[in-house]
């Protein structure tokens, strides 16, 4: 099979930050369908150990439970990122050492490079030199790079350590090409004016001072402007004195994002395909997921706003029921619903109608009526909605939909649409994407639940890859 | 093993060997507003080839000098493909009469509009026109506006033809696979707008809309009212369990307690309760 093509798969890997040496295992978050709205069991699930100073995979193993701390650290989420080659039209399969012996290649011909930044600085000061890069050369060994952001405001000598990719030695029980990304430890680094060394007194928040701030428009000290359109939305939105002026105290995280690239030469034709990573916080809850998530942004951006009636799958209509749910039941509802008053305490909480009120000077009200939004009754509400979608009895549904140009409708009709109570990118109650909507309305028109066939209760779903 | 080279869903969320279901796009929060993971906003900075927007507002941010487009620096994108950008702000006024009126607030929104988050407002228009020649037909104010403008009628208008760039790479083929161009989004900007540190916004920002994320509201359970009761996720005991509202209560953890110690501090939550 000639190789036509690379591609690099998960073409998004998310890494999820942690200081444990040992990263995270694998599990499945497992949905009953009998019981639609319990919580998804996590089961362990098939794991590789990496020796790190060999860059090989040792051991794949089940784990005995899911694990996410030891030695109260977090273990960091490090995602493989596996190199698929396409060898026909149609087709993509694993890019291994046999496919690459077959076509007179090897493992040395593959070669890697990663390129991550946390831009977090120059987005605010607009400064070029506040910005941290780590860009690494041509990675064709097996070693295990550590990603060092470097930046020019940057005391002599340091770096923010950005985590660490390795590619992975393929052997003849794994014999995959793929790389490695682990996240940073989710430390917290900062500034000074002095040299670090010369006397500073120590921050005890941070792990270490790295950033110069004695030049002007530092991010040590810098203000977001509160009238000024092109600063973050919202802002200010970084760790700052308590003074009005709200003056950045000068820390650092290390989160970052950026592309990995692989690349393949086959005798002086390269082949090259990438992959985005990013690091973030812990997923703290795991057997919950967000309502609208960077996967719907990215199909609706790929496929466009409408869904074909083959499309109109019920089972995604019931996964996005049950992500709400799983958003609403980590909730307080009664305090995001604005009640005045929760369980004799003053209400002041950021909700929206807080938010409305600040941002539009709309009046503050509470959005549902008080009695009815305690967080287990919505539990019942959102059963009934399943039940209503399962029973072919759900076409109310899309009516009470908000749809992406109702956001500015702060009436008490528009405020009470779903999804309630969360906010949205533009700032504004909450819209699905229109891909989103069009998949419920045109499930909804259609008599497909009650055609469909129902698991027996107790049965388990299959174990998905992919979708959770 | 094998997946089909036009499935792009399927490449997007391949669960690569060993990887848990929290590395997959899928498990990413895009309801940014600042968002965790990611502010996914930023993948639209640079939709229309030439210009800069700001990913949460229709302000032209930054020009490219090498464009005819550098005069539109700080005016504002009304329309596109006669598609509003904006909409307007309706409901009852604090302090008003309980009708709705036209939410106005001078001197940043004196025409009371809200725009649009661009993942939405400009899903047709991606969909139509990205990557292609075919330019699109864009309204900006036609002045700098620093402040958000309404859509009036007798106003008059900057109106550019702009090519809309593919949020996707494409293949040697010509084809869209699903990895974000590196042009449109370069490394560091899917965060750059995110908390800096990220540990003070769980602090910091009292809504929580990304409970996946963040949990809010744990170990709930019926009280002898038959309604709720149960902890924040951020209180540092959990006996006896109560709901602090009081965002400064010592009984929650501090920002330093967060910077130094989050990850001993912070619980991870399973079946809504403590995992631990």
């Amino acid at each position: 099979m000639r190789i036509l093509e690379l591609r690099l798969l998960p073409t998004l890997a998310v890494g999820r930050l942690g200081g444990s040496p040992s990263p995270m295992d694998n599990y499945e978050a497992v949905v009953d369908p009998a019981h639609p709205l319990e919580h998804r069991q996590l089961i362990p699930a098939e794991t590789f150990e990496v020796n790190t100073r060999t860059g090989e995979i040792v051991r794949v193993f089940v784990p005995t439970k899911v694990r996410f701390t030891v030695k109260n650290l977090v273990r960091p989420v490090a995602p493989f990122l596996e190199v698929w080659a396409r060898t026909s039209p149609t087709t993509l399969v694993p890019l291994t050492t046999g496919l690459l012996r077959s076509n007179k290649l090897s493992a040395t011909d593959v070669s890697w490079r990663v390129h991550v930044a946390n831009l977090k600085l120059t987005r605010r000061t607009g400064e070029d030199n506040d910005r941290i890069e780590a860009e690494t050369s041509d990675i064709t060994d097996h070693s295990r790079r550590e990603l060092r952001g470097t930046c020019i405001n940057f005391w002599k000598g340091k770096y923010l350590p950005l985590g660490w990719v390795q590619y992975i030695k393929p052997t003849k029980d794994f014999p995959e090409i793929r790389l490695r990304f682990t996240p940073g430890k989710g430390l917290v680094y900062g500034s000074s004016r002095r040299r670090p060394g010369s006397g500073l007194r120590r921050d005890p928040n941070l792990a270490d001072v790295l950033y110069n701030g004695r030049h002007a428009n530092s991010w040590l000290g810098h203000s977001d402007k509160n009238s000024d359109p092109l600063t973050t939305v919202p802002s200010p939105i970084y760790a700052h004195t308590p003074s009005d002026r709200q003056n950045s105290r000068g820390y650092i995280d290390d989160e970052c994002d950026g592309i990995v690239e692989v690349s393949l030469n086959a005798g002086g034709n390269v082949l090259s395909a990438q992959a985005r990573i990013g690091a973030g916080p812990p997923h703290y809850a795991p057997d919950s997921f967000p309502v609208r998530t960077v996967a719907d942004e990215l199909e609706q951006a790929l496929y466009g706003p409408v869904i074909s009636r083959s499309e109109a799958d019920p089972d995604k209509v019931e996964e996005i029921v049950r992500r709400a749910f799983e958003t609403v039941r980590l909730m307080n509802t009664a305090v995001l619903n604005g009640n005045v008053e929760v369980k004799g305490q003053l209400n002041l909480s950021s909700n929206m109608v807080a938010q409305d009120n600040l941002d539009t000077n709309r009046s503050s009200d509470p959005v549902m009526d008080p009695a009815l939004v305690d967080n287990l009754a919505l539990l019942n509400l959102h059963q009934n909605v399943l039940t209503a979608l399962r029973s072919g009895t759900a076409p109310w549904i899309t009516d009470v939909l908000r749809n992406y140009d109702e956001v500015g409708d702060l009436t008490d009709v528009g405020r009470r649409k779903m999804p309630a109570l969360m906010r949205g990118a533009d700032g504004r109650h909450l819209a699905l994407t229109r891909r989103q909507i069009d998949l419920i309305r045109k499930v909804g028109q259609g008599p497909i639940f009650s055609e469909r066939p129902r698991p027996k209760k107790g049965n388990r779903v299959s174990r998905k890859r992919g979708r959770p | 093993m094998k997946i089909e080279a036009k499935n792009l869903t399927a490449q997007l969320l391949h669960r690569a060997r060993g990887n848990p279901p929290s590395t997959l796009a899928n498990s990413a929060i895009s309801n940014c507003f600042p968002g965790l993971e990611f502010d996914f906003r930023n993948i639209w900075r640079r939709l229309f080839v030439g210009i800069e927007l700001h990913e949460a507002d229709n302000i032209v941010v930054a020009v490219d000098p090498r464009s005819p487009y550098k005069s539109l620096l700080h005016h504002r994108l009304l329309k596109v493909a006669d598609q509003p950008t904006i909409v307007p702000v309706v409901g009852p006024l604090d302090g008003g009469t309980g009708r709705a009126v036209r939410l106005t607030s001078p001197p940043d929104n004196p025409d009371g509009v809200w725009t649009l988050e661009w993942s939405n407002a400009m899903a047709a228009i991606v969909h139509k026109y990205a990557g292609r020649k075919t330019r699109v037909r864009c309204e900006f104010t036609a002045r700098k506006a620093m402040n958000a403008v309404g859509l009036k009628t007798d106003t008059k208008r900057k109106v550019v033809y702009l090519r809309v760039r593919s949020i996707f790479a494409k293949n040697s083929g010509g084809a869209t696979i699903p990895v974000i161009d590196s042009e449109a989004v370069l490394p560091g900007e899917l965060t750059q707008s995110l908390c800096s540190p990220w540990q003070n916004d769980y602090r910091e920002c009292l809504c929580y809309y990304w409970a996946s994320s963040r949990p809010d509201y744990v170990n709930v359970e019926l009280d002898d009212d038959g309604v709720s009761t149960g902890n924040n996720w951020l209180s540092l005991k959990r006996e006896p369990k109560e709901y602090f509202l009081n965002a400064g209560s010592p009984a929650l953890i501090t920002y330093a307690g967060l910077f130094r110690e989050w990850q001993s501090r912070l619980r991870f939550i399973i079946g809504g309760r403590d995992a631990d």
